[in-house]
């Protein structure tokens, strides 16, 4: 939807589209500083070879005024070249963050969603390794740069050498590169070892009070030695293997250089370069892993940024939950299951009890629209809530679940996302949810709402309904961590709050259920009995479920 | 008091405890360092092999074999030393971390609860991630590079030095260069890192809470204000982020200057040199070449100064908890005892929060505490289990004073699933235990789903994610296994829905059978199956007694019994 790309090759089209000054800027000056690198051994030759050797005054000046401008030109194109480059790659992953978090939070659903550490990922680091394409297609271009004035300048010193070293460096290149995936996986293991030790170190230190609970804190430090250990031993193991490759790289290039000065020192001895033009192709030859390391790095960067772009295609052009619809019309506020038989009357306070609390669940994601609808599931005043629009119904049907989830902010905001109440009516909701205990309106609350208890979280979260005054509310368990006292003045600040307006109360608790005008017992995702709390306290299978 | 922050050592201090793990292992440091100084020195051969060969070019006599062999023995030189010092290095530096991060996760754990309370919760948590990650990662890419790199300069200016002191001096000059450019840099680019992580930390908090609570934001239509803030808290981390990197390309433009003066001079004074036939032009050559190879170096080393200094920043914070002492671990107590609590009183600093509590717990008695939220039950809890020290009154076991820590298990509602197989967590309350024995305690506490699952499934994060029942069982679980000869519930069961909360009612009974027990009761019917209730209300106990006895009185525990059972 929203005409993202559909292919990951699309959308890192678009993402060079997006930044055509940036990517346009970067190409030219990150080239130009390239070339200006490649040309860095080229002037230490020429000025070994006109001043040096010659001893003339005039040539040394000329040569350094030359290189000093040569070396300003080199760092103020890597200066705005790089800003340039940053610039689109970071603005490009900010617009792609910012998308998916748009996608993800878009109220018609997404369908087939990741868990949320895996999109936490996607719009983090893939979104930062998709918008690195920006670098990497300027790299290209200036590598490639850097590549052929380095061609020219070793074939105007000789021919074959230029041609050798032309076609060697590549080679080389690409040999050490081959060593890469070979380290990958000798590294792989300890890698894994390592990060294993580091995780456990983090949950035991997590579950610091839980240990001290059972004294296991000794136990529990010597898990993590074995695994520090463990990690020690296979990081010993692979650094035998990073010894190598790095021995191998020094030698590669270590090689490749004793081939160049070789051929180019016979040359020059038969008289065929100068010391100048000798000690240009040696640096030259030193240069060249310079780019050919370049490309081989954005082609390595494309293709993380092509795996990327596709786990960010999956999010951004995911099916919806629930399709477009109609607003509901005004009503009284009657709900309907008709396949379970479940009916709430506009107005009516309802408890339900679910002895298996897979029905519970079940019942209040449907209610929720966390679950796609089918057509003529649920009715909402006699409208079928499929062909409703998702963010109308919520609107009018409001679902706190169990799990109580509290934003970072202060209490005022926890209670109030919107900002619409006063404090009057915030602390008379308070006061119904039992938590008069949190006074202060300004109390600042941790996100997920871990500077509170969890007696107190459910209270707040409870409070933040009522406040929101629905035509229609649905609360699942929402008084099993207040103590008995607290709960039976909630169940009677309820039923004040809640005068004449639906309520669905999904609980076992008999100090709720006693003040519910009707309870209805939902057992293999049907109604199977009806009647009031102290009706049905006579039914076996009740008691068994609310009075245990 | 809440936010204070866990000691940090002194740098010198840091080095004393690198430096004595060094010590312990005389002969690995001592190869360690000659191979990484002969590594680098081998890099050296190339260029003064060059210069002799441009000479010869110059003389234009000569053959260019002696050359090329020289040349292949030092790249093979090279290449061999630059293997050997990399393995050492890794070696050395790898053993030493594992000691310290050992160390500093041990102290983590044995931390008294009074510090756990007090310090903020990030903190010990980043001394044992963030600070080792940190440190790690300098061991193990940036050290060996640094190393190498600080090295080859120091080497480079001693063999600049052996062909001609004043062609040294010459290249020396782009050092206070350097220094300038790194002493404008430091200073600007150190706060702008710290904003830069703090907002990149703000903004995955933003996009994490919207992410795991969008159910939530859906519900409460609140879209808008999550898609606002995502943008605001990443268009913030970007702008810091941009800031950062133009201030280092301005720093990159003052290192290429000083790459620039160095490699003037070299060829100024050199061509002065060559003139008056104090060198030759080979020489020259090799000191331009020399100094040409040291830009990548001397890059590296002023690039990652800022790794190095925040991974210096990182082992202070751990040698500052590594160097806490170990409290130490009383031995576990066994048989049934009494447990009596006398005038108990405790504060946080205000107004008690405890007064007068005076308890008795029979051996094998199960007692439920009941009260409002706010009345003290907690903390109550928390002094039956020493984890706070109550600031009047005393608790004695059997009669006497004694560590409670030693005599009593506490289940909290802080439930914590530990990474790893279902038998590893509950092993850690007795690592010795067999899998019949870890068996044994989750059929007690009726987690047979566990049984079903196998002992070798992997739970908690990065495993099967269990339900709050379920965690909570395993809570109880570990309980069993521990054994404690007192235990203490604290809203053990409170997380669960209604239909969870029966079972766990079951298993937490089933764990303390034959304990004496102390159960901060939420349902009453957890409170009607304790041998007695103890009603708390403003940190004093108002009423006491058994279930019929207190029903009966017709105080605030029958009126509370009457509601609960709808037959008032």
């Amino acid at each position: 939807m929203d005409g993202h790309p559909r292919t990951a090759d699309g959308l890192l089209r678009r993402a060079l589209r997006r930044h055509p000054r940036e990517l346009g800027a970067a190409t030219v000056l990150l080239s130009l500083h390239q070339a200006c690198e490649a040309l860095v051994p080229v002037a230490i030759g020429v000025t070994i070879d006109r001043a040096v050797a010659t001893g003339s005054v005039p040539a040394l000046l000329a040569c350094l005024a030359a290189t000093a401008l040569l070396f300003v030109v080199l760092s103020q194109a890597y200066r705005y070249g790089a800003r340039h480059v940053v610039t689109g790659w970071w603005t490009e992953t900010h617009r792609l963050r910012v998308e998916v978090a748009a996608r993800v939070l878009d109220p018609h659903g997404l369908r087939g969603a990741p868990p949320a550490g895996e999109l936490l990922s996607t719009a983090t680091d893939d979104a930062e390794r998709a918008g690195r394409v920006v670098e990497a297609a300027s790299l290209v271009v200036a590598g490639t740069t850097a590549l052929v004035v380095s061609a020219f300048g070793l074939l105007a010193v000789s021919v074959p050498l230029g041609v050798g070293v032309l076609l060697g460096a590549p080679l080389l290149v690409g040999l050490l590169q081959l060593l890469g995936p070979w380290l990958t996986r000798r590294t792989a293991t300890q890698q894994a070892d390592v990060a294993r030790a580091a995780g456990l170190a983090a949950d035991l230190v997590r579950g610091t009070r839980v240990l001290r609970g059972i004294r296991a804190e000794d136990a529990a430090a010597d898990r993590y030695r074995r695994a520090s250990r463990a990690a020690l031993a296979s990081t010993l193991r692979s650094a035998g293997a990073i010894g190598a490759y790095r021995g191998a790289t020094v030698l590669g290039s270590g090689l490749f250089g004793v081939a160049v000065a070789g051929v180019a020192g016979a040359l020059a001895l038969d008289g065929a370069m100068t010391v100048g033009q000798l000690v240009t192709v040696v640096g030259l030859a030193q240069f060249l892993a310079e780019p050919v390391g370049l490309l081989g790095f954005a082609g390595q960067k494309v293709a993380e940024a092509r795996a990327s772009a596709a786990r960010l295609v999956a999010v951004l052009t995911a099916e919806p939950l629930h399709p477009v619809g109609a607003a509901p019309r005004p009503g009284p506020g009657a709900l309907a299951v008709p396949a379970a038989g479940f009916h709430v009357e506009p107005g009516e306070v309802l408890g339900v009890v679910a002895p298996d609390p897979a029905d519970a669940e079940s019942l209040v994601a449907l209610l929720g629209l966390r679950r796609p609808v089918t057509p003529g599931e649920l009715l909402l005043d006699g409208a079928d809530a499929a062909a409703l629009d998702p963010a109308a119904v919520r609107a009018r049907v409001l679902v706190e679940p169990h799990a109580v989830v509290l934003f970072e902010g202060t209490l005022r905001t926890a209670l109030d996302p919107a900002g619409a109440a006063d404090d009057t009516a915030l602390t008379r909701a308070l006061a119904a949810a039992g938590a008069a205990d949190l006074p202060d309106l300004d109390l600042p609350v941790a996100d997920r709402g871990r500077s509170l208890s969890g007696g107190q979280r459910q209270r707040v979260g409870l409070a933040r309904a009522l406040l929101r005054a629905p035509d229609v509310l649905v609360l699942h368990d929402p008084t099993t961590a207040v103590d008995a006292v607290t709960e039976a003045d909630v169940a009677d600040g309820l039923r004040g709050l809640r005068a004449g307006r639906t309520t669905v109360l999904v609980t076992s608790s008999p100090a709720l259920l006693g003040r519910c005008d009707r309870v209805v017992v939902l057992r293999g995702g049907s109604v199977e009995a009806v009647g009031t709390h102290a009706e049905l306290t006579g039914h076996a299978g009740y008691a068994a479920a609310v009075l245990r | 008091m809440t936010g204070s922050l866990l000691p940090v050592a002194t740098p010198r201090r840091a080095g004393r405890v690198v430096w004595t793990q060094l010590r312990a292992r005389p002969l690995a440091t001592a190869a360690t360092a000659l191979s990484a100084v002969a590594a680098a020195a081998a890099g050296l051969l190339a260029p003064a092999v060059l210069g002799r060969l441009v000479d010869a070019v110059d003389r234009g006599t000569g053959s260019v074999w002696p050359y090329a062999w020289a040349l292949l023995g030092a790249a093979v030189l090279a290449a061999v030393l630059t293997g050997v010092s990399t393995v050492l290095v890794a070696r050395l530096g790898e053993t030493v971390l594992a000691r310290l991060r050992e160390a500093v996760v041990d102290r983590a754990l044995h931390l008294p609860s009074a510090t756990l309370d007090r310090v903020r919760g990030g903190d010990l948590l980043s001394r044992v991630t963030d600070d080792v990650a940190k440190v790690a990662e300098a061991v193990t890419s940036a050290l060996p590079q640094v190393a190498a790199a600080g090295l080859t300069v120091l080497l480079t200016l001693v063999g600049l030095g052996a062909l001609d002191w004043r062609l040294a001096l010459a290249g020396a000059l782009a050092l206070p260069l350097y220094v300038l450019a790194l002493r404008w840099y430091l200073p600007r680019s150190a706060p702008r890192y710290a904003a830069e992580r703090v907002a990149m930390g703000e903004r995955s908090q933003a996009l994490v809470s919207s992410l795991q609570g969008v159910d939530t934001v859906h519900a409460y239509a609140d879209e808008a204000r999550h898609r606002a803030v995502v943008d605001e808290r990443s268009g913030q981390a970007l702008r810091i982020t941009l800031g950062v990197f133009r201030l280092f390309t301005d720093f990159g433009w003052r290192m290429n200057r000083a790459e620039y003066v160095g490699l003037a001079a070299v060829l100024a004074v050199g061509f002065w040199l060559v003139r008056d036939g104090d060198t030759t032009v080979g020489a020259v050559t090799t000191a331009a070449l020399l100094f040409h190879r040291l830009f990548g170096p001397l890059g590296l080393l002023l690039v990652t100064f800022d790794d190095v200094q925040s991974a210096g920043a990182s082992l202070v914070r751990m040698v500052g908890v590594a160097d806490l002492p170990v409290p130490p671990s009383p031995a576990p107590a066994s048989g049934r005892p009494a447990v009596e609590l006398r005038g108990v009183g405790h504060s946080y600093g205000g107004a008690p929060v405890l007064a007068d509590v005076d308890l008795v717990l029979a051996p094998g008695e199960r007692v439920a505490l009941v009260g409002a939220s706010g009345a003290g039950k907690t903390t109550l809890a928390g002094v039956l289990a020493g984890a706070l020290r109550p600031t009047a009154g005393e608790v004695l076991v059997d009669g006497a004073p004694a560590d409670l820590r030693a005599h009593v298990g506490l289940v909290s509602q802080e439930v914590h699933v530990f990474a790893g197989t279902l038998a590893d967590d509950v092993r850690l309350a007795r690592p010795g235990a067999t899998d019949a024995e870890v068996a044994a305690a989750l059929r007690t506490v009726g987690a047979d789903w566990a049984l079903g699952l196998g002992l070798g499934t992997l739970v908690g994060d990065g495993g099967r994610t269990l339900t709050a029942p379920q965690a909570q069982q395993l809570a109880l679980a570990r309980l069993v296994l521990a054994d404690p000869p007192v235990a203490v519930l604290d809203e053990a069961t409170a997380e669960a829905g209604s239909a969870g909360a029966r079972d766990l009612e079951e298993a937490a009974t089933a764990a303390t059978a034959g304990r004496t027990t102390l159960v901060v009761a939420h349902r009453l019917t957890q409170a009607a199956r304790a041998d007695r209730v103890v009603v708390l209300a403003a940190g004093r106990v108002v009423e006491q007694g058994t279930h019929a006895e207190l029903v009966a009185a017709g105080g605030r525990y029958a009126d509370l019994w009457s509601a609960w059972t709808a037959r008032g």
